[in-house]
């Protein structure tokens, strides 16, 4: 029997364990596989398979049962995740939906989830702007939070690094405030995107217009075609999952990758319980998992853990890896663990018309979504009542309208023959938002979900800073709208709930100082060395720049910290 | 989980009402299998007629042979709320009532009703919204394209 044990621990320890299959643990993956380490990718979800699992991805609209609408009874069952954009007919098999995984909302809070292999890397939007230091210094310049450890020298080799094997579109643009990259061609601003940037840069110079850089594949690379991807294809239709690998996905490019090496154990449906902390050794010695169907309970062991499962359930799974050494959740030392969680303010939008231009239209679909325009305010020095700033999207869009109040032979005519109407334009704000101590997650004291699991609160909420931003990237859009000639202007002030945006971070933090945040410069935790994290739970601050082609650098870095830390001897 | 119980209740509920305010003439259901609303051959029939008095045969097929009846009817019953349900049904029976299976009639009746009455709303969002995703105008008037493969910025519109 003793034999037996040993040969099933044996059989249950790997070189590497990664939490999580999604953006940022796809890529834990196929660095730690691609340096020979024997690596277990554990995910709570279902497998998706590239290709073989999106089984809506080549339905025409008509295929569909409810051309794409969400029943009343699904919407009913899921107020949550029927808020977001996304979820619709062709996707919805790959959102969770909101019973199956329920949190306590202290305040509105839309936590917005997708558990399969690839997690929510088959379902985001794609845009991968840099960070550059304005924002790397931010916290230290206007006295929030705590320091940024790093600096953008420290990331911006590795920002090429993921760049290159990703695919990213974008035009060399030379902003300090968003730096250029590894790019492929960018996607071409259409004519009243131009437009507008040119009537912007004329009256403000230092606000710019730029094409929007995204995880699109505009001219494959060897590297791409290595990976079993070529070039996007334009179809816009990519939370079905892409049958071209047009886009990045775990799915489509680093889970495949890390498997080609045989260094790869993937095994989906393990929920993990907790991180298991051995004090004597003084570090992790592996993971704890629940059979999301069995409900069986399982430990891995491993010499290093990188823990990818998304800002928010990582920060679940380090409170409740509790022992003896760490009452109050693994490598808590600080206190400070699910603490100064914070978001990217999207409360608000505008639309607007465009009686201009108007013998051009566009032809195909754009997958970068139009322009960006990089943060412009309190960017060299503060000039608000608020601190930080927006950025923006801007898009435009020319369509046909048919006038539908006949009935009959008249508006059968007019639906089969619609005329051009004006171009429609519109904006989205993304504005920093403050990390705060008040801002937490935290387990619930009795309740728990069905692996055993405590119940997480959470409790996030906007604040005076975000009201004053909001409304000065509305004034400041109508501005430039009404400035541009734009009329029938329309602000759009209907308040989301902070996690709407699915830009959750935070509450495990990098810093210098051990006694106010979670993990230093290599994203290792200060008290457990042996644990990394390189999701949105690391992140100090938020910056306005959507934070996916950050955790991919952060993890591709400190997979190589960690795997010379190893060879070394010390972790 | 009350405010569960409570939308479960409204279902029940409304599926009460809308039987009874179901006309079913000939005793027979309607060809297709629905969830919520007990639809009879009858109501089937005159939306057949609706939906053709809204989209209607000519060169290019109208609703009826595109089944936009069997869309209307399948919309309704899944994706609209248990009053929307009512309201529909409230609406065909007294359509029911008064214009018969006569195209000419019915034509009449809809055109003469208020701007915002629910069903005549209800009944022509559904018949546009299946007639512009059907296949055979995606495929033959308003070209989709699945995979456009392609995206100009700057198209001249030959006017």
């Amino acid at each position: 029997m003793a034999n037996l044990n040993i040969d099933s621990v044996k059989d249950r320890s790997y070189d590497a364990i990664v939490i999580g299959s999604g953006i940022s643990g796809g890529w834990s993956a196929k660095e730690l596989c691609e340096k020979g380490l024997k690596t277990l990718v554990l995910e709570r979800g279902r497998d998706v398979k590239h290709i073989k699992d999106y089984p809506t991805t080549n339905m025409n609209p008509w295929e569909f049962e409810h051309r794409n609408e969400m029943t009343f009874a699904d919407k009913q069952e899921n107020p949550i995740v029927s808020r977001c954009y996304a979820f619709h007919e062709d996707a919805a098999h790959f959102f969770v939906k909101d019973k199956e995984h329920p949190y306590v909302q202290d305040k509105p809070f839309d936590w917005i989830r997708g558990y399969q292999v690839g997690g929510k890397s088959l379902l985001w939007a794609r845009q991968t702007q840099r960070w550059s230091d304005f924002d790397f210094e931010g916290p230290q310049r206007d006295g929030f939070a705590v320091d940024w450890p790093i600096r953008y020298q420290d990331l911006k080799p590795w920002y090429d690094y993921v760049e290159r094997f990703a695919g990213i579109a974008g035009d060399k643009d030379g902003l300090p405030e968003l730096p250029d990259g590894e790019f492929l061609p960018g996607y071409p601003l259409n004519v009243v995107e131009k437009y507008f940037k040119q009537s912007v840069e004329k009256k403000y110079p230092e606000r710019k217009v730029i094409s929007a850089r995204c995880a699109h594949i505009s001219k494959p690379q060897p590297i791409h075609i290595e990976q079993g991807r070529t070039q996007c294809q334009n179809r816009t239709l990519c939370q079905r999952g892409c049958p071209f690998g047009g886009y990045f996905s775990s799915n489509a490019s680093t889970l495949p990758w890390a498997a080609k090496t045989g260094n790869m154990t993937l095994r989906p449906d393990a929920v993990v319980h907790s991180i298991l902390y051995d004090k004597d050794k003084g570090k992790a010695i592996g993971v704890r998992v629940i059979d999301r169907n069995s409900k069986e309970e399982i430990d891995f062991y491993a010499k290093v853990i990188f823990v990818n499962a998304a800002a928010i359930n990582t920060n679940l799974i380090l409170l409740n890896s509790k022992s003896e050494r760490f009452p109050n959740g693994l490598g808590n030392d600080s206190g400070t663990l699910g603490k100064y969680v914070a978001f990217h303010n999207y409360s608000a939008r505008i639309y607007a018309e465009y009686e201009g231009l108007s013998d051009f239209t566009t032809a195909g679909r754009n997958p970068a979504g139009g322009g960006y325009i990089p943060r412009f305010r309190n960017l060299h020095k503060q000039e608000t009542d608020y601190l930080r700033g927006y950025a923006a999207g801007f898009g435009a869009w020319r369509s046909k309208n048919s006038d539908r109040s006949g009935w009959g032979e008249e508006l059968k005519n007019s639906l089969l023959n619609p005329e051009w109407g004006n171009w429609g334009v519109g904006s989205h704000m993304m504005g920093e938002t403050i990390p705060k101590e008040a801002s937490y997650v935290a387990l619930d004291k009795s309740q728990q979900d069905d692996w055993g699991i405590p119940l997480l609160h959470i409790s996030v909420d906007y604040d005076d800073n975000d009201a004053k931003m909001k409304k000065d990237y509305l004034d400041t859009m109508e501005e430039m709208f009404t400035e541009a000639g734009f009329t029938n202007i329309r602000r759009d002030e209907n308040s989301q709930a902070p996690g709407l945006d699915i830009h959750e971070m935070g509450g495990a933090r990098m810093g210098h100082d051990p006694k106010t945040s979670v993990l230093n410069k290599w994203n290792q935790m200060h008290d457990v060395p042996n644990v990394f994290v390189t999701d949105g739970a690391a992140m100090t601050s938020t910056s306005t720049q959507n934070p996916s082609l950050t955790y991919m650098a952060f993890s591709a870095r400190s997979v190589d910290y960690a795997v010379n830390e190893l060879k070394k001897g010390n972790l | 989980m009350k405010r569960r119980e409570v939308i479960k209740q409204m279902f029940v509920m409304a599926g009460g009402l809308l039987i009874a305010s179901s006309c079913d003439f000939s005793g027979k259901k309607a060809s297709i299998a629905l969830q919520n609303i007990d639809f009879s051959a009858d109501d089937e029939e005159l939306l057949g007629h609706l939906v053709n008095v809204i989209i209607p045969e000519g060169d290019s097929p109208g609703g009826k042979s595109l089944n936009l009846h069997l869309f209307v009817m399948k919309m309704l019953d899944d994706c609209a709320s248990p009053e929307q349900q009512e309201a529909f049904l409230v609406g065909l029976k007294k359509c029911h009532k008064e214009s018969s299976n006569d195209d000419a009639k019915l034509l009449a009746y809809l055109k003469g009703l208020p701007e915002d009455d629910q069903f005549a709303t209800m009944l022509k969002a559904r018949t546009l919204q299946g007639y512009l995703n059907s296949e055979y105008v995606m495929t033959n008037k308003l070209i989709y394209e699945l995979v456009p493969g392609r995206y100009d910025g700057a198209v001249k519109i030959n006017a």
